[in-house]
């Protein structure tokens, strides 16, 4: 299988290989529609490899009206995806199983309805900080004269120290 | 594929490189110029890399991207295969508008944080060993019709000659004077032999896009 346009006809059936198990095990409505469209990328490389071949101009032709089927695809897909979000308010495929035929078995159901969910280490999972300290009692600060009424530290030390009824109206405003 | 347990993933990277490895030892064309080679290498394996990147990702946001990477990949493999106004129009509606497309639809229906059904695939292992039976029985078909086509005689400096096409679609063929990414062939070819489906193509998009204006929520009154 040696041959300059074998590759190119490998790299398309990889890719849509590809494509088509992401488009089974996914899950997200989102990355769905992207494994669908890589299909279609996997498709359009044959396409313009068989065009090369022959040596003539039909395969890029076709090739431009999958482009413009694809892009009323992903039009149509994601509006649809907007309205189902809308209704379940989740990207869950498996949520929608209940449009099946009436005679078929319930699909095979991921485990995940008994566990908890997975939170994977990286970037999604956000740290949990510890509340360490307590906090700040500012009528005290304000009393001693540290802040100001406004709370930014003053420099110099009061003249006079503020009345009662002033510091109870401020420490009321924090 | 994400699923609960993470399996090492050293693993599926030997296995993986090694069937690339074969595969690529196989489909390597010792006769093709030394240039193209190695461009056609760089693209096949960044289209690979983030094809398989793109699939087991847990965010989605990050599976767009990489299909944009995917996508430019396969733009420079029609680079190579003398079709530079596809690869621009597929950088265009691809890259451009379908991934943003793609990217706003993530933003405006993303739940916060890590959702369940992007942690657990669906059946991942009896998926993936379906997908190489597939991938298996389209490569061995491939092997099989070169080999045939090879012994076969119709072959003519290289390429199989193919007359009924020739009488079928006089428009698309590459004129004495002009090569296979010659953008005057393509113009001919797509409003001389397909002029009813360029219309037919130009209706399909009006009637999709009435339907997605159809088809999506709208708002409720008052609402911005």
């Amino acid at each position: 299988m040696t041959g300059d346009v074998e590759r190119y006809l490998v790299v398309g059936a990889l890719l849509f290989v590809l494509g088509a198990l992401g488009f089974i095990t996914r899950r997200n409505l989102i990355v769905l529609m992207l494994s669908a469209e890589m299909m279609l990328h996997g498709v359009s490389l044959t396409l313009v490899a068989f065009s090369r071949v022959h040596h003539n101009l039909e395969g890029q032709a076709f090739t431009i009206f999958m482009l413009t089927v694809a892009a009323c695809e992903a039009g149509l897909a994601l509006a649809l995806t907007l309205a189902l979000y809308q209704k379940s308010n989740s990207l869950d495929i498996e949520l929608w199983t209940d449009l099946r035929e009436a005679d078929l078995p319930p699909p095979m159901l991921a485990d995940d309805a008994k566990q908890p969910p997975f939170v994977p280490p990286g970037p999604m999972s956000f740290p949990q900080l510890t509340p360490a300290g307590h906090a700040p009692d500012i009528r005290r600060a304000i009393e001693s004269g540290l802040v100001d009424d406004a709370g930014s530290p003053t420099d110099e030390s009061p003249t006079e120290s503020p009345k009662p009824s002033d510091v109870i109206k401020t420490a009321n405003r924090y | 594929m994400p699923r609960a347990v993470v399996r090492p993933k050293a693993v599926g990277l030997l296995l993986s490189l090694a069937g690339t490895a074969l595969l690529g030892w196989r489909v390597d064309d010792f006769s093709s110029s030394i240039e193209e080679s190695v461009m056609f290498w760089l693209f096949a394996a960044t289209a690979i890399v983030s094809a398989i990147l793109m699939i087991t990702n847990r965010n989605p946001v990050y599976s767009a991207l990489w299909f944009a990477v995917v996508t430019l990949s396969v733009c420079g493999l029609f680079l190579l295969q003398f079709a530079p106004f596809l690869a621009a129009a597929t950088i265009v509606v691809y890259a451009g508008a379908i991934v943003v497309t793609f990217v706003f639809v993530i933003m405006l229906a993303q739940q916060s944080g890590a959702t369940t059904y992007d942690q657990r695939s669906r059946q991942p292992l009896v998926a993936t060993i379906a997908a190489f039976v597939l991938l298996a029985t389209i490569v061995g078909t491939l092997q099989y019709a070169s080999e045939s086509s090879r012994g076969s005689s119709n072959l003519e400096e290289g390429r199989p000659q193919v007359a009924a096409a020739d009488a079928a679609n006089p428009f698309s063929q590459v004129a004495a004077n002009e090569s296979l990414g010659h953008m005057r062939a393509l113009g001919r070819s797509l409003f001389g032999d397909y002029l009813f489906a360029v219309e037919l193509a130009g209706t399909l998009l009006l009637v999709a896009t009435i339907g997605a204006i159809a088809i999506a929520p709208r708002r409720r009154r008052g609402t911005l």
